[in-house]
């Protein structure tokens, strides 16, 4: 009488069950009065059930969002035809009427500027990099380097909440929201959404705004929780009154007895699902700090992700706590990391900012392999957009202004091919000429990686089924496994 | 978001598939699962029913356009450019006839006939209808639901939304008893046909609480909640529902859900988030509704307040509510891009708000559910892109408008502005004023400042520094960007009171000085002063300056700036070189005097650290005084005018006597404090009075174009004003602006605005809208469960001329609204919504309701209103640490006294990092406009409600409350906290875990192993009462309970 659709998802749903979550797990059943979520409830429900939709190769996101656009140019897409057309000028030809920053609209002279750094191939996959880039370079065979990505946004703001959420303007889930929303979370202790912030320390950081781990018109409970690294890692985690474990227990207890009081002269099982969340709060108490707390990592930790990762706050430790918070089943777990934005003095801040976060990254592909991890934990390391070959202002101390049309991003581990490069730039490292992959396409390859369909994944929202790639988006196959 | 999704998602899933009986196959396993679920799975599980419709007539609107939007009109629907095989399905000519293949969709009596069925039901994978790959499927209920209406003669209505309204006639119900008034008789009816029955009224204690947290967003005060008690009248309920409404928390109760719906924020958003100045707005929102305007009016005055025939600055205050969208200043972006996204989001906006219409989905093509195209999408746009803005900060237009909270201060300041005016205006005797000041030269030489001949001179950038005649000294040479030029003098004077600053011209300097720049400007980063005793200079003094005057600074460079003790961020005074070219003095005063007896070594260094390069002072002369008046003259008088001022009146010739005139009118203001007074008063009333961003329309309309895609840059055709045609009802007169919309919108005959709002205020009430989806009542939104209580409301609420609080009164007084909302669990179950109202509204309340009820019952909640937005507790550096980027940045400025503990909608809304408290109990981000909160329920919320220093502190308050405020026992004390926070008096079993509470807390105390509770900025107020501390930290323990009770957070 009461059939089920899909044995795929009736197995887990078993699974689920026979782990017994209980009376958590009952609670959220019970969740009745969620205006927004039981919107449409029925067809919310035939498109979370279905999920995923095949099987996936990564279980978890690891995602290094790079704010303010490293140079492509500087960094990742070595053009040896830049020898010769250095100082030279861009040519229309190139640049094709193509719209600029306001920034570099007005000028009148576009030279062309090489890096100064050298490039030299790693592994046996020989892919080039950067010599700013040495960490990154004993790891390069596991690295998929995407050199065509682009995007249509010019500026800061409309590309940042691009790629955080697949439209310009703010208002949409981000990432993660949608993939707490769909594949729900691995874990009972902790949320399934984690957001790290590096101390910023460049003068001219382009600010971060919570909606970029917001959960726009989702329910506000597929939101990013942000871990900090000063205070409280969770806000109000801490017992002001500092009473010990018992205590918190003993008064934790005495409110779910009076709640349950009202329960039963009640009958809302919303009362229950209450109680049930003090209890992960209670638990949160002792999960978290047992998180962060790096004491009981051994030195070689340290060695291998450099003595930055002491530091609270700094990228290196937060790539260490990405990897604790992977182990303890996190599923998207993203790091910010600003300071890229690098419109003059190329030559003296580019380093700082490659120093800053080559060893950190370099050392979680490394100790995700060793503990196995790595093979259903998809990395990424990306900006918002790349930087202009020709120079903003005095080309000798110069500067890159916003490029959107071609750059370079990475990713590795769960679905990703390792020691590949995808895509190829003109001479000019100005446009593609091959292998075009735009910020939806990239969307779309991320949520195949964790088996989703992204076509299929959506959510009602004012009497239109969105979803993260909109009406776009194309995986890109070339580059999976 | 913490694990238990799965079975959620799944078991919802399962009711789905409860009525979809083509797998049987799977019972078995079905079964197995179910026994290893609790027996409450399994009560959700068989309680639900399905429902067959197969007898009823098969509407249109109800039954089959929901299925065909979901499933067909992406492709067959209104929008032309997608329209496949030129089949559109929403209308009934174009599916009965022909369509390009030749076969028809809708042979009206003839399913097996009709294409549409064939295709539905098709077993060919390339003629199935819709294609796979879409994904969603119809169900075979669905498919067989078209199957009968076609049978039935497929017959279309409009969509119900469009239709005009019809006021439908009261159903006769058995249960007169019950009908207060006519709502319950519609409520009353659909329960009878659902077989479910009402439950009974709610008990007095729970009735004034719900109404009061309704009506005031607060929970009531023990007095409140007596005097309703012991009102024996008849009426006693009406009455304190009455009460209510005209408490001043009303008004801010009622703006709170208005602000989600204009994205009211106190930031521009994007991507610096700086902050703007919007509250007065906010306030006319809370005066509108505090005088109870009516809905129309309300309308009228915030969509075309600027334009209204009888308009004044306070209806120009109310339309900026179309001025609350975000407004870029990242630098780099295009104007015009900007520019568009603001008028999308006030037309989108305004669609959402007033028609409950999602009209934004027409932007870029036509609209794929709702029969607005997207031409008539621009012909509304067309309404809104008349305003003289740009997409660059486009804060203009602004207009200084009082807050109606504060029109009396701001007349008192502009009645003493125009005196000051006047005083001004007045003529002065001029001739007496030069006399006076002339005869100070002969009894008292005004100069009595000491010239410092340089002892020694050093640039640390290399510049050469030599001494004039005059005794100042001229720089020159190199030119480094930054210098610090070290001078010495040495001085015999003691008590010395202020150091004076010439900054002189030269022709050697660049355009004559003052500044070495080219432009003529220097940049006096800081100026630092040391005494040495020439006797024993070992003994030292640094000079701090207290105070400094000029007579002459740049606005943002003002000469205190030198002596602010800073270099950074460009602070320094400078002298608008590049226009003015002139010599300016600044005198800095001694906080101490100096000077050693035997002699002092003076050593200045004057600092030049801005970030312009090459602003150095070109010539510079060094003075002291002993004179200890706190004021000194600026002006240094030549020896020539001294002469003459000496000189006896009649002696001067006449050219002496117009030099001498001549220099005092250029230096001396005889109004001088005047000016200083009408500046300080202006100052204060700009501070009272806010610019506040309005709306206005361009003198010569700006042509609008339909745009390609909803690309700022790809206009298409040029479209002028206009309605979308699937309104029947027009007015009848051109249209031409935003007035006539609004006319338009608030007319009687518009289907959509009235229902739209009484649908709004349902759902706040009730806790679900009439219509579900109270944000799109086009075809993609929920039927409503009650139509006719819709449509009855509705006009009532027309007819009694958009009378708002009578609407809720009608709303509060009925049966339905009283009922308990105490049922069984499988009640919830049943209808976990309470769509049909077989009980009272129970769910959580609003993040602000929250924290203010927290302060209500402790005590603390300041009950001032309006005026600008404050900053309550949050954790420090959470502004910082997502930008701190110089000059774009800065750290949480969080209140002191009363400003932590003023109602939420008084918290400064900053869109980029809204106050956590409020984000994490589901206040919406306010980028856009929000009809429908999401109600979540999460750890985050109780850790807040346990730890946050905001929650903390009331606790700390309610004890003290509680022990001060009652005599008598422990038990009392306990008992008038529980009444303060739930209005009613808890039971005996209740009563012993709170007890054990307080009993264990308060022995931590006494045994010494923890120490009192001190949290928050205003305990001090605590430490003056006489309490005692083991006591106050038992109570307080009691009052953290309390305070965390579902019940206290929930509306009952």
């Amino acid at each position: 009488m009461l059939p089920l659709a899909n044995t795929e998802t009736r197995r887990q749903l078993l699974g689920r069950a026979s782990r017994g979550l209980g009376s958590v797990a009952l609670a959220s059943l019970l969740n009745h009065d969620l205006p927004a979520e039981t919107a449409d409830l029925e067809s919310q429900a035939a498109i979370a059930s279905s999920l995923p939709h095949f099987a996936p190769k990564a279980k978890r996101v690891i995602y290094m969002l790079q704010s303010g656009a490293p140079s492509q140019v500087d960094l990742f897409d070595y053009k040896p035809s830049l020898d010769k057309l250095h100082l030279t000028e861009l040519p229309d030809s190139v640049r094709q009427s193509q719209r600029l920053t306001g920034m570099t609209a007005g000028q009148k002279n576009f030279p062309v500027v090489k890096s100064p750094w050298k490039f030299q191939q790693h592994g046996q996959s020989g892919t080039w990099l950067s010599e700013l880039l040495p960490h990154l370079g004993s790891v390069a065979d596991d690295l998929c380097v995407i050199k065509s990505m682009h995007t249509e946004a010019i500026n800061h703001d409309p590309a940042i909440t691009f790629f955080q959420s697949g439209n310009q303007q703010p208002g949409r889930p981000s990432v993660g929201a949608w993939l707490s929303y769909g594949l729900g979370s691995e874990t009972e202790n902790l949320p399934s959404f984690v957001v790290l912030l590096t101390n910023n320390s460049f003068f001219q950081a382009q600010p971060l705004y919570d909606r970029l781990w917001g959960s726009g018109f989702l329910p506000s409970k597929y939101q990013g929780v942000k871990f900090r690294s000063t205070g409280d890692p969770v806000l109000y985690l801490k017992d002001p009154t500092n009473s010990p474990e018992i205590a918190r227990r003993s008064r934790l207890d005495r409110l779910a007895r009076l709640n349950r009081i009202q329960s039963e002269k009640v009958g809302d099982p919303e009362i229950e699902s209450r109680i049930s969340q003090y209890e992960m709060a209670f638990r949160m108490q002792t999960s978290v700090p047992d998180l962060t707390d790096l004491s009981d990592e051994p030195e070689s930790t340290f060695s291998l992700y450099g003595e930055d990762a002491k530091t609270p706050g700094s990228h290196a430790a937060n790539c260490l706590l990405a990897r604790r918070l992977a182990e303890r089943g996190v599923r998207f777990i993203q790091l910010f990391h600003r300071g890229w934005d690098h419109h003059s003095n190329v030559s003296k801040h580019l380093p700082v900012l490659a120093k800053e976060t080559d060893q950190g990254s370099a050392a979680l592909l490394k100790d995700l392999k060793q503990r196995g991890m790595l093979e259903d934990t998809l990395v990424i390391w990306a900006g918002e957009f790349g930087r202009t070959v020709y120079s903003q202002g005095n080309p000798n101390s110069f500067g890159r202004d916003h490029h959107p049309r071609c750059f370079s991003i990475w990713m590795a581990g769960g679905g990703i091919q390792p020691g590949i490069s995808h895509g190829e730039t003109d001479d000019y490292c100005y446009n593609i000429t091959t292998d075009p992959v735009h910020v939806h396409d990239f969307h779309a390859t991320l949520l195949h990686c964790l088996g989703i369909n992204h076509e299929q994944l959506t959510y009602r929202f004012q009497g239109r089924d969105y979803r993260l790639t909109d009406v776009h988006g194309e995986v890109v196959h070339k580059i999976l496994t | 978001m913490l694990g238990q999704r799965y079975i959620g998602r799944s078991l919802t899933r399962l009711q789905k598939t409860n009525r979809n009986h083509q797998f049987n196959s799977l019972k078995y396993q079905y079964s197995a699962m179910l026994t290893r679920l609790s027996p409450w799975v399994f009560c959700l599980l068989i309680t639900v029913t399905s429902t067959c419709r197969c007898e009823e007539i098969i509407k249109f609107g109800r039954d089959i356009q929901p299925i065909l939007a979901n499933h067909c009109y992406t492709c067959h629907g209104p929008d032309q450019n997608t329209r496949q095989s030129g089949l559109r399905l929403d209308q009934r000519d174009v599916a009965t006839s022909p369509s390009d293949s030749g076969e028809t969709a809708i042979i009206p009596g003839k399913p097996e006939e009709s294409e549409l069925y064939r295709r539905l039901t098709s077993s060919d994978h390339d003629l199935r209808m819709p294609p796979a790959e879409q994904g969603s499927q119809p169900n075979q209920r669905q498919i067989e639901l078209i199957k009968n209406w076609i049978e039935q003669g497929a017959q279309y209505e409009r969509h119900w939304s469009f239709l005009p309204m019809r006021k439908p006639s009261v159903p006769k119900v058995a249960d007169l008893k019950w009908v207060r008034n006519p709502i319950d008789a519609f409520v009353a009816q659909k329960l009878n046909q659902k077989g479910l029955t009402h439950s009974t009224e709610a008990s007095r204690e729970t009735l004034i609480r719900r109404v009061s947290f309704d009506l005031t967003g607060l929970p009531p005060s023990i007095a409140e909640v007596d005097l309703y008690l012991n009102d024996p009248s008849a009426d006693a309920y009406e009455r304190m529902v009455d009460r209510y409404m005209h408490t001043p928390a009303y008004g801010e109760h009622l703006a709170k859900h208005w602000l989600d719906l204009a994205r009211y924020a106190d930031t521009n958003g994007y991507q610096y988030d700086t902050e703007r100045e919007q509250w007065a707005w906010r306030d006319w929102v809370i005066h509108a509704y505090t005088q109870n305007m009516p809905f129309d009016q309300f309308t009228a005055e915030q969509l075309a307040g600027d334009l209204l025939r009888d308009g004044n600055s306070r209806t120009r205050l109310a339309t900026g509510f179309n001025r609350n969208h975000g407004i870029t200043i990242e630098g780099g972006i295009i104007d015009e891009e900007y520019r568009t996204e603001y008028v999308m989001d006030r037309v989108v906006t305004t669609g959402s708000v007033w028609m409950g219409l999602t009209i934004g989905c027409a932007r870029c093509h036509d609209h794929k559910y709702d029969p607005i195209s997207q031409k008539e999408f621009y012909e509304l746009y067309a309404f809104f892109n008349q305003v003289p803005e740009r997409g660059m900060r486009g804060f203009a237009p602004q207009e200084r408008i009082p807050s109606p909270f504060a029109t009396k201060q701001t007349s008192q300041l502009q009645e003493k502005i125009g005196r000051l005016k006047e005083e001004i205006q007045q003529p002065v005797e001029i001739n007496a004023l030069i006399e006076n000041w002339a005869e100070s030269f002969s009894s008292n030489p005004p100069d009595t400042w000491l010239l410092l001949k340089p002892k020694s001179m050093t640039s640390s950038g290399g510049s050469t520094l030599s001494e004039l005649d005059d005794q100042s000294i001229l720089v020159g040479g190199a030119n480094p960007s930054h210098d610090i030029y070290t001078i010495t003098a040495h001085t015999n004077a003691t008590e010395l009171r202020a150091v004076r600053i010439e900054a002189l011209t030269h022709p050697s300097l660049p355009g004559g000085g003052p500044g070495r720049h080219t432009n003529s400007n220097f940049v006096l980063s800081e100026f630092e002063a040391i005494a040495v005793s020439a006797t024993n200079p070992n003994e030292s003094k640094k000079i701090h300056f207290k105070r400094a005057l000029a007579d002459y600074s740049q606005a943002g460079y003002e000469v205190a700036k030198t002596i602010d003790g800073t270099v950074a961020n460009n602070s320094g005074w400078a002298v608008d070189g590049p226009t003015r070219k002139e010599p300016a003095t600044a005198i800095l005063i001694a906080e101490e005097s100096f000077g050693f007896e035997g002699g002092t070594l003076l050593q200045f260094k004057l600092k030049h650290q801005a970030n312009f390069s090459t602003h150095g002072i070109g010539r510079v002369r060094l003075s002291v005084t002993t004179d200890p008046r706190d004021t000194y003259d600026l002006i240094s008088v030549p020896s020539d005018i001294t002469n003459i001022a000496k000189k006896n009146k009649a002696a001067r010739s006449e050219s002496e006597r117009q030099s001498l005139e001549d220099f005092y009118t250029k230096h001396f203001d005889p109004k001088a404090s005047l000016r200083t007074q009408l500046d300080s008063t202006e100052k204060e009333l700009a501070t009272l009075v806010p610019a506040t961003m309005v709306m206005a329309d361009l003198t010569q309309q700006r042509k609008t174009h339909l745009l390609l895609r909803g690309q700022y840059n790809q206009p298409g055709e040029e479209v002028h004003v206009g309605i979308p045609e699937v309104f029947d009802y027009q007015i009848n007169q051109p249209l031409s602006n935003r007035l006539d919309f609004a006319n338009w919108i608030t007319g009687r005959d518009h289907p959509l605005t009235a229902r739209v709002a009484v649908n709004r205020h349902w759902q706040r009430l009730l806790g679900r809208g009439i219509v579900k989806t109270s944000e799109d009542f086009g075809r993609q939104g929920d039927l409503p469960s009650h139509p006719e209580l819709l449509d009855w409301l509705a006009i009532s609420f027309i007819e009694k001329d958009w009378d708002v609080k009578a609407l809720q009164r009608l709303i509060l007084t009925s049966s339905t609204y009283r009922q308990t909302s105490h049922g069984t669990t499988d009640d919830y179950l049943r209808d976990p919504e309470n769509t049909w109202l077989s009980r009272g509204p129970r769910f959580r309340l609003d993040g602000e309701q929250i924290r203010d009820a927290a302060l209500a019952s402790s005590g603390l909640l300041a009950s001032q209103i309006g005026g600008r937005s404050v900053f309550p507790y949050q954790p420090a550096g959470l502004w910082m640490e997502l930008n701190n980027r110089p000059g774009y940045s800065k750290a949480y400025p969080q209140s002191s006294g009363i400003g932590l503990v003023r109602r939420s909608l008084y918290s400064f809304w900053k869109r980029t990092v809204p106050s956590p408290m409020l984000k994490t109990l589901d206040v919406p981000e306010r980028e856009f406009c929000t009809i429908r909160r999401s109600r979540t329920n999460t750890p985050l919320q109780a850790l807040l409600l346990l730890n946050g220093t905001q929650f903390m502190e009331a606790a700390q308050f309610l004890g003290a409350r509680m022990m001060l405020e009652t005599e008598g026992s422990i038990e009392d004390k306990i008992r008038y906290g529980f009444r303060l926070v739930t209005s009613r008096v808890p039971t005996e079993p209740e009563m012993q875990i709170l007890m054990e509470e307080f009993t264990e807390s308060q022995q931590e105390m006494v045994e010494g192993t923890q120490a009192a509770i001190h949290h928050g900025n205003l305990v001090p107020l605590l430490e003056e009462l006489p309490l005692d501390a083991a006591q106050l930290k038992g109570m307080t323990s009691v009052a953290r309970l309390l305070l965390n009770l579902d019940e206290t957070i929930t509306k009952s």
